[in-house]
């Protein structure tokens, strides 16, 4: 099953800090644009903090046409806007002939959140009689995927990973089993989560946005000793991942080749992480196992940190401990302070990032870091910097226990 | 009378994505247009949202044209009208 080697040959993404498209991506992250902005999806009145890392230029009908979007919600749109990018930059078109032959596979955990929300609104104020039929397929988790399928004619298979914030590099997982067990040459893996005003309530009334105490700043400043919260954000990332026989026999662009993955499920609280911090640990050294690649090999990690006291010192830990022996050497960033954090798409984006740091040989930076913290006490990359980036890790933890780990690699062949 | 071929022209157009003018009285809306048994759905429920009636789900298929569906709509707004003017 390992003697199968798998790449990147394509990358779709949209993104609240760059818009449309993997160029556009690559432009803001190496020069530290911010897509965090006050919210205009919906009223925040009544909120106590008023921004997000919303995709404030998104219009679907100038990527996928006008036809049928009438029933799509907005991260059915993302998704299949993120898809369609990602098969575009991969050059490869989907026809009758190689549609079995391709799969997406997603990460999305509250993605129908807003559809459950107001297909049950209609119900109540109007009575069950009058809900859309045609918008209740928007209010089950697979919806999204199952619509980018459908829309884009892609047969080989469909799946959803719903495993919270970790949910994206599980489902690049989930794609590589496919391609080294030989099932399929082409996957598109990601992830998808939307903005909307009813995660932003959730989140807000547990207590899990910056800027919500009293004299704290609203900023996502991961590892600063100013942060206090996440700043909550959206997006939609897919890569094309690719059998690399696959890749070499059409003469696709490779980006960079996938080579371990470690996960680890702690099944420790609902709300709260391990201060110990195994689970990361064991994700992370899992993965390195995996990839046969010693700590030392690594130059850059692509963080999870998300600007909350306790789970950026947690991925601080893990790093001092797991590269005992490098971690001064290693160029750490996280692009969460960019980006804000996007749940179930967080990873993917990431993954993302950290191609295009190998690709451009350079690292993006982490923004607003300003005060250092004892209990975050390494070096970040605070501007772009030109360095080798041969392996590249990228972590995707939070609250709920789930920790998930990936290597990707510059491509020799 | 007219309002309402207008306006139930206007809900199917708006399901099917097309522009009312391009909805004809005697169209199949299956054959003709392309409405799926979903959009069909959508269609009853939004005639009986806009008209506050109910149309029992048998008479689904009996909405296979914008006449049909017009027809519909006025014999159970009929009903609705006759049961609120009984004493």
């Amino acid at each position: 099953m390992d003697n199968k080697r798998v790449v990147v040959t394509g990358l779709g993404i949209i993104s609240p800090n760059s818009g449309i498209g993997k160029d556009s991506f690559s432009e803001a992250i190496f020069n530290g644009i911010s897509g965090i902005k006050p919210i205009s999806l919906f009223d925040t009145s009544a909120f106590k903090v008023h921004t997000a890392a919303e995709i404030q230029d998104f219009r679907a009908q100038e990527i996928l046409g006008p036809q049928g979007l009438r029933v799509l919600d907005r991260s059915a749109r993302l998704l299949c806007s993120a898809t369609l990018l990602a098969l575009q930059d991969a050059g490869v078109e989907i026809k009758e002939d190689n549609s079995r032959n391709i799969g997406l596979v997603a990460g999305n955990t509250l993605g129908s959140l807003k559809s459950i929300c107001d297909f049950d609104k209609v119900a109540i104020k109007d009575g069950p009689q009058y809900v859309n039929p045609s918008l209740f397929p928007n209010t089950v988790i697979n919806a999204q995927v199952s619509h980018a399928c459908i829309r884009l004619n892609i047969k080989g298979f469909n799946a959803t990973i719903s495993t919270g914030f970790s949910a994206s590099l599980d489902a690049i997982n989930y794609a590589l089993n496919f391609i080294k067990l030989g099932r399929k040459n082409i996957i598109l893996a990601g992830g998808v989560e939307e903005l909307c005003m009813e995660t932003f309530l959730g989140f807000h009334k547990i207590g899990l946005l910056a800027g919500l105490k009293k004299g704290s700043v609203e900023l996502s400043c991961p590892f600063d000793k100013r942060r206090n919260g996440i700043i909550l954000g959206e997006g939609s990332c897919v890569l094309m991942l690719e059998d690399l026989e696959s890749a070499l026999e059409r003469n696709a662009h490779i980006y960079a080749e996938i080579k371990g993955y470690g996960t680890c499920f702690e099944a420790y609280h609902p709300g709260q992480h391990n201060s110990s911090a195994a689970g990361l640990k064991e994700a992370m050294q899992s993965a390195l196992k995996k990839a046969k690649i010693k700590p030392q090999e690594i130059d850059y990690i692509c963080s999870g940190a998300n600007s909350t006291v306790n789970l950026d010192a947690m991925e601080a830990k893990c790093i001092k401990e797991v590269f005992a022996d490098s971690f001064n050497s290693l160029q750490v960033s996280s692009l969460k302070s960019m980006i804000g954090e996007s749940f179930s798409a967080s990873g993917a984006l990431q993954v993302a990032a950290a191609v295009l740091a190998i690709e451009r040989q350079m690292i993006p930076p982490t923004i607003n870091y300003e005060e250092k913290d004892e209990s975050c006490d390494l070096s970040y990359v605070t501007q772009a910097r030109a360095c080798r980036v041969n392996n590249a890790m990228v972590n995707a933890f939070g609250l709920g226990s789930g920790n998930s780990s990936l290597i990707i690699s510059k491509f020799f062949n | 009378m007219q309002d309402i071929e207008s306006e139930v022209r206007n809900l199917i157009a708006e399901v099917l994505e097309k522009d009312p003018a391009e909805i004809k009285a005697d169209m199949r809306l299956v054959e003709d247009l392309g409405m799926d048994s979903l959009k069909a759905l959508e269609v009853l429920v939004a005639v009986e949202k806009k008209y506050k009636i109910t149309i029992p789900e048998e008479k689904l298929p009996a909405l296979n044209t914008l006449d049909a569906t017009v027809a519909i709509a006025k014999e159970f707004l009929a009903k609705k009208e006759n049961n609120l003017s009984q004493p």
